[in-house]
């Protein structure tokens, strides 16, 4: 008896742990997989940084009448991970832009800008009452790069992970930070006793 | 057959423990007309402990900002999640797929405010949505 109901017992399990399955999920929703920086964080960042920005008095009346144009250098990675900070970036743009309040020239194109310009003017195959003028384009006047940094400290049984992000709103003349934000995101994993 | 409980009995507690840790979906809606609150809840564990204090809203350059101040009314810490709906004049969610949900933690018995402000002008009115 003992040993039909282990057998029952351990091909249940058996079974369990064989099932593999494929699920939508919420992209939106929390990820805690592990500690690395996630999708989360990078909205998390995202919106924080956005909603800063969008509120703080100065930048507020830079926007009141009209749409500055901006660029954006880059976020250095300084953690010790591969993150993709191109795309934490491409969020802020994304929601900076879809705001209204603000427009972006993508300095990633330029090239092909250009490739496609003197194609227009060039080559000939272009009606030339509709080509793209070259040395038409506005320039950017304000510059959005920063940082992502991390501290992570780990012991026996608890890893611990800070990141920082900042990112600083430079006017290109005059050289002026006008707005600089900061997010903070502490995450930690402890391996419980079982060690699930 | 007891000794075969006690070895089975451990197990079974720790699938029991595992299966306990699926989460624990709860709502606790405000809606902000511009003139009352509106609170709905589907009376989870967690609309129960928790209660929105009061919502402020401001416009900052056409962009509705919202402070809600929220209260946990247990006596332990709540780790909970929370996510800000908008919608415009007609009622359409607005940028509905980039409102991520976001993470507070709030010590027993005290208040914490969330803020937030509208992805566009066209933000007439909010809802908070909680979940565990």
């Amino acid at each position: 008896m003992r040993v039909v109901m282990a057998m029952m017992l351990g091909v249940a399990l058996l079974a369990s742990g064989c099932a593999s399955k494929v699920e939508y999920g919420d992209p939106q929703a929390r990820e805690t997989v592990t500690p690395d920086f996630g999708s989360s964080d990078l909205q998390m960042i995202a919106t924080k940084m956005v909603d800063d920005m969008m509120v703080f008095p100065p930048v507020a009346e830079l926007t009141r009448n009209r749409r500055p144009v901006l660029f954006v250098d880059r976020v250095k990675n300084k953690t010790s991970e591969h993150v993709d900070t191109e795309s934490i970036t491409d969020t802020i743009q994304s929601r900076l832009i879809n705001s209204g309040k603000f427009r972006f020239v993508d300095m990633t194109v330029v090239d092909r800008v250009r490739q496609q310009l003197e194609y227009q003017q060039d080559s000939g195959m272009v009606d030339q009452s509709t080509a793209a003028q070259m040395g038409r384009q506005i320039g950017a006047e304000f510059m959005l790069y920063g940082n992502l940094s991390s501290i992570v400290k780990r012991d026996n049984s608890t890893k611990d992970v800070y990141y920082k992000f900042t990112l600083k709103l430079l006017n290109i003349q005059s050289g002026i930070i006008e707005w600089s934000g900061e997010k903070e995101i502490r995450k930690t994993r402890s391996r419980s006793l079982f060690g699930l | 057959m007891t000794r075969f409980l006690c070895r089975v009995a451990p197990m079974l507690a720790v699938l029991l423990l595992t299966a306990c840790s699926a989460s624990n979906m709860s709502r606790l809606e405000v809606a902000d007309d511009g003139e009352h609150l509106q609170l709905y809840s589907n009376n989870g564990l967690l609309a129960s402990r928790l209660s929105v204090e009061e919502v402020r809203r401001k416009r900052v350059n056409d962009l509705l900002y919202l402070q809600a101040t929220l209260e946990n009314g247990w006596k332990f810490e709540l780790d909970f999640q929370y996510k800000i709906k908008w919608f415009d004049q007609q009622g359409f969610e607005l940028a509905p797929e980039s409102q991520p949900w976001r993470q507070l933690v709030m010590a027993g018995r005290s208040q914490a405010n969330v803020q937030a402000v509208a992805p566009n002008p066209s933000a007439v009115r909010f809802e908070i949505w909680v979940r565990e």
